[in-house]
């Protein structure tokens, strides 16, 4: 096993992320901020607590999850894209590196730079709203599998994209709405029972309330329900990219 | 840093098929090419040279027959033998987020070199190809000249035993082609194994031992470059005469002379064959033809070229 190209390539996939630190990192962090400061703090004084903690402290663990699925497919899914687009990506596939490394090295990389917003927001959740995960094994878990989801997705369709805008089509007509309406915001108690119920084919779903149930103890439908469905889907999709980059798909003529 | 077994050649290529849908870009393809071997690969635009490098250092799958690096196969033992080859690629294709010193440490880090155990290596190549100015500058920051060069120093960061280059000098002005010939035939005289795809016939010839010309992804000629100028081209001689002649003397005529229709006071000669221009001259002299100025041309590869595959090189 490669393990110093393995490493190379997890290095390269930071400082790839500190170079456009305006562009991935801050503006998570300072979105987050916002939705804390409107929707949490001003809008939701007027909402009565959720599964036992107030409404910003329960859309703290949404929010954190909404920009570790943003980050992690952004961050695979445009490097991927970028490295094939210019070539660049040759480097490594001329050099003795195999389809397992290379794939664990792009998603390790998103990993990275996930948890950093990720404990960036969870920090700001302890001062602003004085709220911290209850279980940190919980809280570590729901982020792996999470940010291995979407890195992986991010992989997927960085190798499919013919163009740049392909990539923003998972994000725009899928991503971004599954997770408004994913349970972010509010309980899926709260919905009409046929809302409700559709909110349960939403797999963005499973991701927030595996993640919520870390910080409040609390879940919709249990995390015996979730964190089978989550981790499910992290395999699948981490094997699917595994194929693709293996099989050499749009990587090696 | 890479070892390689000693008795197999450096590359192998044994009856190498790359299809694209129903094309065969390459269509059954065999060469080798011995340890530190100059070696060029000719061809026209689209003939398969650069597929068949593609195919050598793993940019290609391979659709038919096999390829070996010192005795191993690249399909099956493909990390010992990407370790063996260092690929200077035609068109750039560097890391945009990386400066020039980081794009050779990440590159030798993707070979599994350590940067500690690089380093070293790293600045003497910087200073060999004269980017240590530009160390720590980015790619877009570089002339054209200075990027070409920093294509071999990263082919060369994990001192591999083949180098492999497609069109290095493509583009460049003269100066710093004949800088990178010099070059070239510095890391031949390493005993490094060179693999050459170029556009530039007098390049094959100035540099390579053996050449082999693809055309329609089949080998077209195959030898070294010395034999095959003698064995393909025309090496053709001109005699200027003081006096115009009907017809060459009839010995001469037998050995190809032939006097030129424009001007009888030239007399030329396709390729001498067994004779030489001391004895032409002094067949010249027995039969009283005074001579003015003799004028001889070498055959050139393109000579070849175009006698083998009915065009000129593009």
């Amino acid at each position: 096993m490669n393990l110093i190209g393995l490493w190379t390539l997890v290095k390269r996939e930071m400082k790839r992320s500190f170079q456009i630190i305006n562009q991935v990192i801050w503006p998570p962090i300072i979105s987050t901020l916002l939705y804390v400061f409107v929707f949490g703090l001003a809008l939701g004084s007027r909402i009565k607590g959720i599964q036992g903690v107030s409404y910003a402290q329960f859309l703290l663990p949404g929010l954190v999850m909404m920009q570790v699925i943003d980050g992690a497919y952004g961050e695979s899914s445009s490097s991927i894209f970028q490295a094939r687009f210019t070539y660049a990506i040759q480097e490594m596939l001329i050099a003795p590196m195999s389809a397992g490394e290379i794939v664990f090295g792009y998603v390790f990389g998103s990993v990275l730079r996930t948890f950093l917003i990720a404990n960036v927001i969870m920090v700001l959740g302890l001062v602003l709203l004085h709220t911290v995960p209850a279980s940190w094994g919980l809280y570590v878990l729901v982020l792996l599998l999470v940010a291995v989801l979407f890195a992986a997705l991010g992989i997927i369709f960085g190798l499919m994209a013919e163009k740049y805008d392909n990539i923003a089509v998972l994000t725009t007509f899928a991503i971004t709405p599954l997770v408004f309406v994913g349970g972010v915001f509010t309980s899926i108690h709260l919905l009409p029972p046929v809302v409700a119920h559709l909110s349960l084919l939403n797999p963005i779903f499973y991701t927030i309330d595996a993640f919520r149930y870390s910080y409040t103890g609390q879940s919709d439908v249990g995390l015996a329900v979730s964190l089978p469905v989550v981790a499910a889907l992290t395999a699948a999709a981490y094997a699917i990219a595994y194929a693709m980059v293996r099989a050499g798909y749009k990587l090696r003529a | 840093m890479a070892s390689a077994p000693s008795a197999a050649p450096a590359i192998a290529v044994h009856q190498l098929v790359k299809r694209y849908g129903d094309a065969r870009a390459v269509d059954g393809i065999s060469f080798s090419v011995e340890r530190g071997d100059f070696f060029g690969f000719l061809g026209p635009n689209g003939a398969g040279k650069t597929t068949t490098i593609n195919a050598i250092v793993g940019l290609a799958r391979i659709d038919g027959g096999r390829i070996e690096i010192f005795g191993h196969d690249v399909s099956t033992a493909w990390r010992q033998a990407r370790r063996l080859i260092g690929l200077a690629p035609q068109e750039y294709n560097f890391d945009r987020y990386l400066r020039v010193r980081e794009i050779l440490m990440y590159q030798a880090g993707y070979y599994g070199l350590r940067p500690r155990d690089v380093a070293a290596r790293i600045d003497a190549l910087l200073e060999r190809f004269a980017l240590g100015v530009k160390a720590d500058a980015f790619v877009s920051q570089l002339s054209g000249g200075m990027k070409r060069r920093l294509t071999l120093a990263r082919a060369l960061v994990h001192d591999p035993q083949i180098v492999i280059l497609d069109e290095p000098t493509a583009g460049v002005d003269v100066e710093l082609r004949l800088e990178l010939w010099e070059t070239l035939r510095a890391l031949r005289r390493e005993g490094k194994t060179i693999i050459l795809t170029t556009h530039y016939l007098e390049e094959a010839e100035a540099l390579c031992e053996r050449v082999g010309i693809i055309e329609n992804g089949r080998m077209v000629a195959l030898e070294e470059t010395a034999h095959l100028l003698r064995s393909h081209a025309r090496d053709e001689l001109t005699i200027t005469l003081a006096h115009p002649v009907q017809e060459p003397p009839p010995v001469l005529a037998h050995f190809g002379a032939r006097v030129d229709p424009q001007d009888g006071a030239r007399l030329r000669f396709e390729r001498l064959g067994p004779l030489e221009l001391s004895e032409v001259l002094a067949l010249l002299g027995r039969a009283g033809i005074d001579v003015e100025a003799v004028n001889t041309e070498r055959a050139t590869l393109q000579d070849v070229f175009l006698e083998l595959t009915g065009r000129g090189a593009r």
